[in-house]
């Protein structure tokens, strides 16, 4: 029946979500367009950059909120307004719903991460690459056209190589970073999740109660990671860097593994609170 | 055989009682008339049944099994108001029925849809009330359940509508299927049920047959329940 559940979910929440997230693609593609003509050549044009720039990142920001607030709004509309009394009529558990949701919740919230590292790391591209081309400088532009991966992998006499910039090899980089964005993912659809679950305690006023859940467990995480990462980064501000070390490379080095150790205890404890609450009596009002 | 067994069934909302201590036990292959005025406890009682709400104390056996995924398997449930996605088109809810009943019959609810002029590719919110209550109609008639439980189902349709409703729930249920109706318009639905459970003030005041109430009154169900409950 999890299949099942897992087919309509993805089918209901893919009507809305294709076309928010087929929007980061169109900005995309419609930036590097622009970042690709003379538009911003002369500093007259400096103004005009700065509201597109503003403009791109605004309707970057929308596209994820959205994303974020409709997995929320879709689990809380589906399980406890009109819609639960079809939800939970049907012969399945509210584990099997509780789980339906939550993975097809975090697939689109990782998708949309995704795609907004992706579409800021092509604009990034596409603005370097013009600028290098339009100021004649070879050496940048072949490095842009060889490929940026390769080249910056060679440590040379006068660069850092990326694994001294960032602490990682670019393949380890990439893979950090996506297992942050995952772990980002997961505990912050939990997160609402719970916070949803937790109004339902509430005998009135359900929703504002899950909202006001939601802003203090937000204000509560937000405390507690910024306490976990102080820790090492107080130590890296106090230690001496040793020939050769750039802060960089160790802020990274540091930042990667607390951040998403941090992100996946979050999310087993949100994952368990919800699991137990989504396992309590049903009461549809 | 007994289908559904309320052993001192109570609700409570905080201090509020809604329902107090109900026994009853519904056999199949009949139709029961849930028969109260409004806050009664009838709708209470139906989400028990369906698992909406969980007992306070006591508890709901169908099919002397408790409520759980195996009695939402047998019981088919209207409520009354919508409870579908408007946003989805009539074909993507019977495609959603057809995959998790698997005793929903696509070919009569399609039937139903074609007879009543109502085309499958239209989203439910282009529909207008009436039409979205005979989708949902359609779609708890076209199981083969063992109980239906339909909630208000002619309550806010014109008086063809009813007629209309009535005729789909006669003609479509299985001989050895219960149905349970729960209404306030009485007179209409009065010649079509076997029994009749009165419940007042969370209680049940009556639960007979009607053509018992009838021989001993001599009066209908719709006189009977007016003088029970006579403001």
């Amino acid at each position: 029946m999890l299949s099942k559940l897992l087919k309509h979910e993805w089918k209901s929440v893919t009507k809305v979500l294709f076309p928010v997230n087929l929007g980061i693609i169109l900005l995309t593609i419609i930036g590097s367009i622009i970042l690709s003509t003379e538009l911003f050549d002369s500093r007259e044009s400096f103004p005009l950059a700065l509201f597109l720039l503003i403009l791109y990142a605004l309707s970057l920001m929308s596209f994820t909120f959205i994303t974020m607030i409709y997995v929320y709004v879709r689990f809380y509309k589906n399980l406890f307004t009109a819609e639960g009394y079809l939800m939970y009529t049907l012969p399945v558990t509210p584990i099997q719903l509780f789980h339906s949701k939550f993975l097809v919740g975090c697939f689109w919230c990782t998708f949309n991460s995704l795609l907004s590292v992706l579409s800021t790391t092509i604009l990034g591209f596409c603005a370097g690459f013009h600028a290098a081309a339009t100021d004649n400088m070879n050496n940048l532009v072949n490095f842009y056209l060889d490929g940026a991966l390769s080249d910056t992998m060679e440590k040379t006499a006068e660069t850092f190589s990326f694994s001294d910039a960032f602490g990682y090899s670019p393949a380890v980089f990439i893979l950090m970073l996506l297992l942050l964005l995952l772990t980002c993912c997961v505990s912050s659809v939990l997160m609402g999740y719970l916070s949803i679950l937790l109004g339902q305690l509430i005998e009135k006023y359900k929703l504002a109660a899950s909202i006001g859940f939601y802003i203090v467990i937000y204000l509560a995480t937000q405390t507690i990671t910024s306490l976990v990462m102080l820790i090492p980064n107080l130590h890296l501000l106090m230690s001496e860097l040793e020939p050769g070390e750039n802060f960089m490379s160790k802020y990274f080095i540091n930042f990667f593994p607390v951040t998403i150790v941090s992100q996946m205890i979050l999310s087993i404890i949100f994952y368990l609170a919800s699991h137990l609450l989504m396992r309590r009596k049903v009461n549809l009002d | 055989m007994t289908l559904i067994e309320c052993r001192d069934l109570t609700k409570k909302y905080g201090s509020h009682t809604a329902l107090s201590n109900i026994n009853i036990q519904i056999c199949r292959g009949h139709i029961i008339g849930l028969l109260g005025p409004n806050g009664s406890g009838k709708t209470t009682l139906i989400k028990l049944i369906t698992g909406l709400l969980s007992p306070s104390a006591g508890a709901v056996y169908v099919n002397e099994e408790p409520v759980g995924v195996k009695s939402k398997n047998l019981i088919s449930y209207l409520p009354d108001h919508t409870y579908l996605d408007k946003h989805m088109r009539v074909r993507d809810v019977m495609d959603f029925f057809e995959d998790f009943y698997q005793d929903f019959d696509s070919m009569r609810a399609y039937d139903m849809l074609n007879k009543l002029d109502i085309n499958p590719n239209h989203k439910l919110k282009t529909l207008s009330k009436g039409n979205q209550e005979k989708v949902q109609l359609i779609l708890v008639m076209s199981r083969r359940a063992s109980l239906y439980i339909l909630d208000e189902p002619i309550a806010g349709v014109d008086p063809a509508a009813r007629d209309y409703i009535l005729n789909t729930i006669l003609s479509n249920y299985d001989e050895n299927a219960s149905i349970l109706i729960s209404t306030h318009l009485i007179s209409d639905i009065e010649n079509i049920l076997d029994e009749v459970i009165f419940i007042q003030n969370g209680a049940i005041h009556t639960h007979a047959s009607v053509d018992d109430l009838r021989l001993k009154d001599h009066k209908s169900i719709d006189t009977i329940f007016r003088e029970v409950f006579k403001c």
